[in-house]
């Protein structure tokens, strides 16, 4: 065990990778002498060398074009997109492309190809770069969307994803990057839970509160918060969004039989409606209250110094629980 | 004419200079200009405080009253040359780091601090100073400007737009894109890129094989490479290109050839990647330093003048500070305002749900 | 409407639970499609439909068990009228809208929190950190945590306010803490002398004292809700069956200190499946301990040969194959007692069983016709079966017919036991772990792999001589597999 940031887990997890596997890459823009904006790829093109660790042109489309093509002569490219807002020039490649070629060819083709993106606000950043795209791409069939909310699951499921035939959207939680923990940096191991599968971080009894990314942490403030009002919150990390660990989601929602969903991300339209929905076709005769989404209001992500207001935070979700109680 | 490189030429590109490092006037057989000693000292003024402001802000970041900078320090000249360059009625469309520019449309400098310290994503009104918002995505602007052009000769006006983007922005589909609009659409656009060599950690070699202005011909207009740190240059080259541009001959593409002095942005670090000797070579080339130069040289200001100008510039700074400490948060239902035109359902739900909950709190 | 009732798919298979169902209400189905995964005695099953429409009902609940014959599933081909409408038209007409009140939001309400320390991120401001406690909020006046069956003390502790959550939740009112649920459709007055319009009207419910409603049979129509809003209560229900004061499903229970396990699926079948062969055949177990060195040494050179490059060989393979061997010397070990025709009934083909550990419990899944195959051959389906046990896909027909079993019990760790005949058949044999034991070779102690067979017979149809015999052969092929190549 060594205590890691995210940022660092994620990095030892990468550089884990190239040491197992001589075809995993790493490509996007800065991440070679800068190690990416965020370290996330700090000292892996001084180790690897700069035909594996590849500071490409700016630009987003051919960062994941190019990355489908090493792909089909045989490379594990892992890309990365610098900030969410920014992922939409690539959006082309990877919805068109990357996430159905392998079945237009029959299944002859595979595309092991990840793309990282860094998501989420709360870093009090300008435009474009506090964003939540998860549910553009959790809506696109072919791939594989996961978040991690912490180093140890950095660590695992990114080594995970890269060994994945399937393309996989990585979302990271950038406000979360420098959180530490401690992480187990062994190697890769069959016995590491699945990288579709759900986890309870929390065990609880009165809410099952639903979360991944940067609100895992946050749910898990709120339960301990909500302790004073004598609730007993259970927080789960749902892990991957595409596919959706249903039934660890319904065996919680439908024994607390109160359920809230919590994201970043627009509640309108968001990923939090797909739970909500399969909650209440699953556990209806269990739900004591409606399924309750707490996210973002349907505007755009808004100046940094009005972000408190537009995030959610301890008092949302613990206003939500309010509410599901209420019924 | 056109200034691009003879066909397969290896010589060094031409670069369009009219004032050395050293603040020598030269000579240019395509381009020239003729300016007034009150011109000359206008344009030494503007560099000065746009260079001013950008300092104050730098600091204001570092003390945690902005989220962000992005400095236009050693870009001066291409960004006051170029901004002068333009008439009222031309359009531009800027980056997220010209503030110089910005200077030149009459747009307060406190509407850019507002952005990076967060109370809102721009405000001012483009169309009141015909000079559009900040872009932050990397070249997505470039399209508005063909598709603005476009416009402007649907009008029949007389008038041209340019667009502003670096030499990262090269890269883009979007950049791309838009060489190919103007180009068949014959748009009265000019393509400034300023070519400050660095594109966040990556040098110009991970963007380009060959100098940016040659990409021109390519696409069937006219390139030229100016010297971005000589102010005059900038002016004449942007001045001609603009002038063609509203004449119907065209789109154009000018790369400035200049050097991005500080960081990318206040959270980079610029020691990681980049040596210093190379900094201390661009710093002989300083933009301002070579028109003061000139001007000492020429008796066209005195010591009096100067030192004026530098008092001018030190209450800007102030007062661009106190103003920007002053700007107010936006209050919390600002979140919900100018998302749409019209009245929406779903926002005046949202506002008034919101609303409710921030009153069921105490004090 | 046609409705689709739960087939027999195995041998005489009276029911099934439910496990996971492919389909919903309102999805359209085509013939043959796996509409439901269900989950037999024996096996889990998927279900493909045999009709074309819309799913207008499920009338079987995922974890409920079904007896066969039992409709589960109604699909509406056209010729029916279509189910009623979602009443999500109704919820959305109850939303009630709230003023939005901003003049109360002074400067001095706008929530500013305490400075608090950032965390640089390298791109803007920095994190801060999450708060640890709720802000205070405005105690709401007539809000006493009113709350439906008990936990208006949990409800206490919220406060009042609009939900911040952005969805399509009704927004409470002045009254605060009253919780959102959808008003009450007034009933339109009635002039004296018209009909009453059809359709019931009842008072709201959520879901679990709808279900409570069902299960005892109480007609909701008939009750007036006495909860917040005029919803009705568990203890509305209750009253209504005379059960008042009765404790509802909400209630905890007190200190748990055991856990009750419903007996069903391979558990109930295991059950009865050992229970009538130890009562009804006479089993007797003999036990041998061999030195299966040369067998072990064989699976290593057997492993070494491109015919077994695609397939596991391990020691159970010999031991399959010596069994095998065995049984064409002694047929009468490959049997069954016929206790109506008073036959022993003698099988040419050995479907060899392999009584296997799955997570869904004990499967005994046989290789058909297993005399008939070669040796790779064998390899291969002995893999696929354990395969195919462990995936949990084992199906009833992969059970069924079995003449003879093998039981590895070695792979827990144990040497020996006594295993007890798969029903309908007469012998079973239990291979032991192998392991390195002293043994005397030549006058000398050496150390050996050694293990122990111990194999059980029904003693109705296999004599102690013929037990011992097939044994004896067993355990001297293993010493020496050439002797399986002697005996073939």
């Amino acid at each position: 065990m060594t205590t890691l940031t995210l940022a660092k887990a994620l990095n030892e997890s990468m550089r884990r990778a190239m040491e197992d596997d001589p075809k995993v890459l790493v490509m996007g823009e800065d991440v070679g002498k800068l190690g990416g904006v965020f370290r996330v790829t700090d000292g892996l093109q001084k180790d690897f060398g700069e035909q594996r660790v590849i500071d490409t042109p700016l630009a987003e489309s051919g960062i994941v074009g190019t990355a489908i093509g090493l792909a089909l002569r045989g490379y594990r490219p892992v890309c990365e997109i610098q900030f969410d807002g920014f992922v939409f020039p690539a959006a082309d490649q990877i919805i068109t492309q990357l996430a159905k070629m392998p079945l237009r060819s029959l299944g002859k083709l595979r595309l092991p190809v990840v793309v990282r993106i860094p998501f989420g606000g709360g870093i009090g950043a300008v435009e474009h770069h506090s964003e939540s795209p998860e549910a553009y791409f959790t809506h696109t069939a072919g791939l594989r969307v996961v978040a991690c909310s912490n180093p140890a699951d950095g660590y695992t499921m990114l080594q995970q994803a890269i060994r994945c035939d399937d393309p996989v959207i990585f979302f990271e939680p950038k406000r979360r990057y420098w959180d530490k923990a401690d992480v187990d940096t062994s190697a890769f191991s069959e016995g590491w839970t699945p990288l579709d599968e759900a986890r309870v971080v929390r065990r609880g009894t009165d809410v099952t509160l639903i979360a991944y990314g940067p609100m895992v942490k946050t749910c898990l403030e709120a339960a301990t918060a909500a302790e004073d009002d004598g609730r007993s919150l259970e927080v789960v990390d749902l892990r991957s969004l595409n596919p959706l660990d249903v039934e660890r989601v319904v065996e919680s929602a439908g024994r607390t039989g109160r359920c809230v969903v919590v994201h970043e991300a627009p509640v309108y339209s968001g990923f939090g409606a797909e739970i909500a929905a399969r909650v209440t076709e699953r556990c209806f005769y269990s739900l004591e209250a409606p399924v309750l989404r707490v996210g973002g209001p349907s505007t755009p992500y808004p100046p940094s110094r009005l972000e408190d207001h537009y995030l959610p935070d301890l008092d949302r979700v613990l206003d939500a629980v309010d509410r599901v109680f209420a019924f | 004419m056109t200034a691009e490189a003879p066909h397969g030429a290896e010589a060094p590109p031409e670069l369009v200079q009219l004032l050395t490092p050293e603040g020598e006037r030269v000579e240019h057989p395509d381009y020239d200009i003729d300016l007034t000693p009150e011109e000359i000292r206008g344009l030494y003024r503007d560099l000065v405080l746009v260079r001013r402001v950008d300092l104050e802000a730098v600091a204001l970041q570092r003390q945690g009253e902005l989220g962000l900078w992005a400095s236009l320090l050693g870009q001066e000249a291409a960004q006051i040359g170029s901004g002068r360059a333009l008439t009222d009625a031309d359009m531009a469309f800027p980056t997220y780091r010209e503030h110089g520019v910005a200077w030149c449309r009459g747009v307060d400098p406190v509407n850019l601090l507002g952005l990076f310290r967060g109370v809102n994503h721009g405000g001012w009104d483009p169309a009141e100073h015909n000079f559009h918002l900040y872009t932050i995505v990397i070249g997505s602007q470039t399209l508005h400007a063909v598709g603005y052009a476009m416009g402007i000769q649907r009008d029949g006006a007389e008038a041209a737009s340019i667009v502003y983007f670096g030499d990262g922005a090269t890269s883009q589909g979007d950049v791309n894109e838009s060489f190919i609009w103007a180009s068949v659409f014959n748009a009265p656009v000019v393509f400034f890129c300023q070519n400050n060599q660095w594109a966040i950690s990556e040098p110009l070699e991970k963007q380009t094989r060959i100098p940016l202005y040659r990409r021109a011909s390519g696409f069937g207009f006219p390139g030229v490479r100016v010297d971005g740190n000589d102010v005059f240059a900038c002016l004449a080259v942007t001045r001609k290109a603009l002038a063609d541009a509203r004449a119907g001959q065209g789109p154009m593409l000018i790369e400035a050839f200049t050097y991005r002095m500080g960081a990318h942005t206040t959270s980079d670090d610029p020691t990681r990647y980049r040596v210093a000797d190379e900094l201390e070579a661009w710093k002989l080339k300083d933009p301002i330093e070579r028109v003061r130069a000139y001007m000492f040289k020429n008796q066209l200001a005195d010591q009096e003048f100067f030192d004026t100008i530098d008092a001018e510039a030190d209450e800007l700074g102030r007062d661009a500070r106190r103003r920007c400490l002053a700007l107010p948060d936006p209050e919390p239902l600002a979140i919900f305002d100018h998302v749409y035109a019209e009245p929406h359902r779903l926002i005046d739900s949202e506002r008034a749900q919101f609303a409710a909950y921030l009153e069921g709190f105490e004090g | 409407m046609k409705e689709f009732r739960l087939p027999d798919v195995g041998e005489g298979l009276t029911e099934a639970e439910i496990v996971r169902w492919h389909v919903r209400p309102g999805d359209p189905v085509k013939i043959n499609q796996i509409i439901v995964e269900i989950e037999t005695a024996k096996a889990v099953v998927e279900l493909p439909c045999p009709f074309e429409g819309v799913v207008s009902a499920l009338t079987a609940v995922e974890g409920e068990t079904v007896e066969v014959g039992r409709p589960i599933i109604s699909v509406d081909d056209g010729t029916a009228p279509a189910p009623g409408a979602p009443s999500g038209a109704r919820a959305e007409e109850g939303l009630t809208e709230v003023s939005a009140d901003r003049r109360g939001l002074t400067e001095d309400m706008v929530p500013h929190p305490p400075e608090q320390e950032r965390r640089p991120v390298l791109v803007g401001y920095g994190v801060k950190p999450g708060a640890a406690k709720r802000r205070p909020r405005k105690p709401v006046a007539g809000a006493s945590g009113r709350a439906v069956n008990g936990d208006a003390d949990r409800a206490a502790g919220g406060g009042a306010g609009a939900a911040a959550s952005f969805a399509t939740l009704p927004v409470a009112g002045e009254t605060g803490a009253v919780p959102a649920v959808p008003p009450v459709p007034a009933v339109p007055p009635v002039p004296a002398g018209t009909a009453v319009p059809a359709g019931r009207v009842i008072a709201p419910a959520k879901p679990p004292v709808r279900k409570l409603a069902r299960e005892l049979g109480v007609d909701l129509a008939t009750l007036t809700g006495t909860g917040p809003q005029g919803t009705i209560t568990r203890e509305d229900v209750h009253s209504a069956v005379g059960l008042a004061g009765r404790a509802g499903p909400s209630a905890v229970p007190a200190a748990v200190t055991e856990e009750r396990i419903p007996v069903k699926g391979v558990r109930k079948a295991t059950a009865q499946a050992v229970t009538a062969s130890a009562f009804t055949a006479p089993h007797v177990t003999e036990f041998l301990q061999v030195d299966v060195t040369r067998a072990v040494e064989a699976v290593g050179r057997l492993r070494e040969l491109p015919d077994f490059a695609e397939v596991r060989v391990t020691p159970l393979l010999l031991v399959a194959k010596a069994t095998l061997v065995a049984v064409r010397r002694h047929p009468m070990i490959n049997s069954s007692w016929d206790e109506a025709r008073q036959e022993i009934v003698v099988k040419y083909g050995v479907n060899l069983g392999i009584a296997a550990a799955t997570p869904r419990g004990l499967l005994v899944p046989n290789v058909k016709d297993a005399q008939t195959l070669s040796l790779p051959e064998l390899a291969g389906a002995l893999g696929a079966l354990a395969e195919t046990a462990r995936a949990g896909r084992t199906q009833p027909a992969d059970m069924a017919g079995g003449t003879i079993t093998i039981t590895n019990v070695g792979v827990f760790g144990v040497d020996a036991g006594t295993p007890i005949l798969n029903p309908g058949e007469s012998a079973i044999l239990a291979f032991g772990q192998i392991r390195d034991m002293p043994w005397v070779v030549d006058g000398q102690i050496v150390p050996r792999k050694v293990c122990t067979l111990a194999l059980s017979f029904d003693h109705r149809i296999v004599d102690g001589e013929l037990g011992s015999l097939f044994l004896r052969d067993l355990g001297a092929m293993l010493e020496d597999p050439l002797r399986m190549l002697a005996w073939s």
